[in-house]
C-alpha cells in the first residue's frame, strides 16, 4: 500500500522510472541489442561521434546516450529530439528507427556468464556449461533467449529501410567502414578523421581505466564484484577457447538458422542449403 | 495538469490500466491475437469454460478474462489465480504461457473494416482500397502489421510446448475439438460436457443478443453506431464476395509464404511451392 503511494507521488512528479511505460516519438532513433553484445561499447561510440567536444565516460553516458530502463520519465521527456536511446526490448512497433547490434550467441553467453557472476545474479559455484542450458531456455535475462530477441526483430524489420542491421564482429574488424554506415543512417556527416577519433575515444584500453575509476558511478557497474570487469575480453571468437565442445554444439542445434542468417560459421553439422527458412534466403519483411 | 494528477490520485489507489507495466506471474495465460481474429469469441469461450458459474457477458468480460489496457490494476490483483489475460501485442518474452488465434488475413481486414465504420474511425464510403494499404502497412490498429504481429510469435515460439496456435477457422469448423486443444494445453479438468455448455454459452446468437442489451457496458462498443453490430458474419471466407481481387491479390503478395503456411490458400499463384517447403523447414527444425 505504502508503496503504492509512493508510485503514485512519483507518478505525478515525473520521477518514476520509466521502464516499458514512457512516450515514444515517431522521431526517436533506439540503440537494441540483446544484452552483452556491444551495447555499452556502441553507446559511447556514439555518443562520441555526435559530442566531439564533450569527455564522454561512464559517469554521464546514462545522460548522453540513455536508457528508459534506469531513466525518470521527466529526464526523457524533456531531452532534446530526435532522442537517441538505448534499449535491450524484444521487437516494439514503436520504434521506428532501430539500429540492430548483433553479436555471435557464443560469444554472448561466455560473456553473460561473467556478467552475471559480476552481478551476483547467479552463484559464483554455477558452471559455464550450465549456464549454457539456461541461456538456450531464455532463462538468464529478462528480455527472452538470443534467439527469441533477434527472431523477433528480423522477422519484424528485416529489409526495413529504417532499421539498420549491425554485426558487433564487423564493427571489430571494420570500425571506420561500420561506424561510417552508422553515422549516415543517422544522418551525421562524418569524415574519416571524425569516425576515427569516435572509434580511440571509445576504445577498449579507454573504457578499461575509466571502469577503474568510476565504477561507482554508473548504473551498470555500481554495487558489483569490482574483482570482475565490466569491460572484458572486447574481442570476438573468445568462445573457442573457453566454451565445452558440447555447449557449442547445444547453441549451434537449437539456433543454426539464425547463426546462418547472420554469417556465423557453425563448427558442427551444415544445415542443408534446401532447408533454409524462406525468410532466411530472402529476407522478406513482413 | 489537473489531468497528470488526477492520473496520479487513480495510481495511488491502483484504479488504472496497467497497460505495459503489468506485473506478470509464472502461470499467467495470454489469449494473443491480431485485433478482429475472433479474440472476443474466443474471451467468452474460455470464461465460461474457466467461470462455470458466471456466465460471460459484455458487461463482466473485461473482469473475467482482463485486457491490460482496459481493466483497472485493482480488478487484476484481485483475479483468481492461474488468470487468463487478453492481449493483441506482438512478441512479449515475458508472457509464460500463450494460446495465439490467427485468422485469413483476407477475413481480418474486411473485418477490420466494417468495425472501423462502427466505431466511426472511417465514413461509411471510405474506399476499401485506401483500407487495405494502411492494413498492410500496419496503419490500423497499434499492434503492428497481421504480418509482423503474427511472424513476429511464429519466428519466436513456434514449436515451444508453451505457445498454443489455433487458426480461427477451424475454431469456427469444429469448436469442441479446438476448444479441447486449449483445455489440454492448460491441463484443466474439463469433460466433453462442460465443453459443450461452453461453446453453447459463447455461440455467436448467444453473442448477438447480449450485444443487443449491452452495448454500453463494453469499451469495445461504448459510443459506437448501433446500426452496426460487433459481432458480424462470425464466419470464415467473406472476403470472397467483400474484397475485390486486385486488393486480394496485394495481401497475397505481401504475406504468402506465412499465409500458406498457415494453410490458407492463395487464390493467385505468386509464390512457389519450392519456397514454401523452404519456409517450412526452418519453422519445424526449430526448436524454440
Amino acid at each position: 500500500m505504502l508503496g503504492q503511494f509512493k508510485y503514485a507521488v512519483k507518478y505525478v512528479l515525473g520521477l518514476d522510472h520509466a521502464g516499458k511505460h514512457y512516450t515514444v516519438f515517431p522521431d526517436d532513433t533506439f540503440l537494441v541489442s540483446y544484452p552483452k553484445s556491444g551495447n555499452t561499447w556502441v553507446r559511447f561510440l556514439l555518443a562520441n561521434l555526435i559530442y566531439p567536444n564533450e569527455t564522454v565516460e561512464f559517469s554521464n553516458i546514462n545522460r548522453l546516450l540513455p536508457a528508459p530502463g534506469v531513466s525518470s520519465k521527466r529526464f526523457l521527456r524533456n531531452l532534446p529530439r530526435p532522442r537517441i536511446l538505448k534499449s535491450h526490448e524484444t521487437f516494439d512497433v514503436r520504434f521506428r528507427k532501430v539500429i540492430y547490434l548483433v553479436r555471435d550467441p557464443r560469444d554472448v553467453v561466455v560473456s553473460e556468464y561473467h556478467f552475471n557472476l559480476k552481478k551476483r545474479y547467479i552463484e559464483p559455484d554455477v558452471t559455464l556449461d550450465q549456464f549454457v542450458k539456461r541461456f538456450i531456455a531464455g532463462e538468464t535475462s529478462s528480455y527472452g533467449s538470443w534467439w527469441e530477441h533477434t527472431a523477433s526483430w528480423i522477422a519484424a524489420r528485416h529489409g526495413n529501410p529504417a532499421f539498420l542491421l549491425v554485426r558487433y564482429e564487423d564493427l571489430l574488424t571494420d570500425g571506420i567502414g561500420e561506424t561510417g554506415k552508422i553515422a549516415e543512417f543517422l544522418g551525421i556527416q562524418a569524415g574519416p578523421e571524425r569516425l576515427q577519433a569516435a572509434i580511440e575515444r571509445s576504445s577498449a584500453d579507454r573504457m578499461r581505466k575509466l571502469e577503474k575509476q568510476q565504477a561507482d558511478q554508473w548504473t551498470g557497474t555500481r554495487n558489483t564484484r569490482k574483482e570482475i570487469p565490466f569491460v572484458r575480453a572486447a574481442k570476438s571468437g573468445g568462445w573457442k577457447e573457453t566454451l565445452p565442445a558440447h555447449s557449442v554444439e547445444e547453441i549451434e542445434v537449437a539456433w543454426a538458422p539464425l547463426l546462418i542468417f547472420f554469417g556465423y560459421e557453425l563448427q558442427g553439422r551444415q544445415l542443408d542449403g534446401t532447408t533454409m527458412p524462406l525468410w532466411v534466403k530472402t529476407g522478406q519483411p513482413l | 495538469m489537473i489531468k497528470h494528477l488526477m492520473a496520479g490520485i487513480q495510481r495511488g489507489l491502483g484504479l488504472h490500466c496497467p497497460g505495459r507495466s503489468l506485473l506478470i506471474f509464472p502461470d499467467d495465460i495470454f489469449l494473443v491475437s491480431f485485433p478482429k481474429s475472433g479474440n472476443t469469441w474466443t474471451r467468452f469461450l474460455l470464461a465460461n469454460l474457466r467461470f462455470p458459474d458466471e456466465r460471460a457477458n459484455f458487461a463482466n468480460i473485461n473482469r473475467l478474462i482482463p485486457d491490460p489496457s482496459g481493466t483497472n490494476k485493482r480488478d487484476f490483483d484481485r483475479m483468481p489465480r492461474p488468470r487468463i489475460i487478453k492481449s493483441h501485442e506482438c512478441f512479449d518474452p515475458r508472457y509464460p504461457r500463450v494460446i495465439y488465434i490467427v485468422r485469413d488475413p483476407r477475413d481480418v481486414v474486411v473485418s477490420q473494416y466494417h468495425y472501423h465504420r462502427k466505431i466511426r474511425k472511417i465514413e461509411d464510403h471510405s474506399p476499401i482500397e485506401k483500407f487495405v494499404a494502411r492494413f498492410l502497412a500496419g496503419e490500423t490498429c497499434p499492434h503492428g502489421s497481421w504480418g509482423q504481429n503474427i511472424g513476429t510469435w511464429l519466428y519466436t515460439s513456434e514449436g515451444n510446448p508453451r505457445f498454443l496456435l489455433l487458426r480461427y477457422e477451424d475454431l469456427v469448423a469444429n469448436t469442441p475439438r479446438e476448444l479441447a486443444k486449449v483445455v489440454a494445453f492448460l491441463h484443466f479438468t474439463a469433460g466433453p460436457e462442460q465443453i459443450a455448455q461452453a461453446v453453447e454459452r459463447s455461440s455467436a446468437d448467444h453473442m448477438r443478443k447480449l450485444e443487443e442489451t449491452q452495448t454500453d457496458k463494453n469499451a469495445l462498443m461504448k459510443g459506437s453506431r448501433k446500426d452496426l453490430s460487433f459481432v458480424r458474419a462470425a464466419g470464415s471466407g467473406g472476403w470472397r464476395k467483400e474484397l475485390p481481387a486486385p486488393l486480394v491479390e496485394k495481401i497475397e503478395a505481401a504475406w504468402g509464404p506465412l499465409m500458406r503456411h498457415l494453410g490458407y490458400e492463395l487464390s493467385s499463384q505468386s509464390s512457389s511451392e519450392a519456397r514454401d517447403s523452404e519456409y517450412l523447414g526452418m519453422l519445424s527444425g526449430t526448436p524454440r
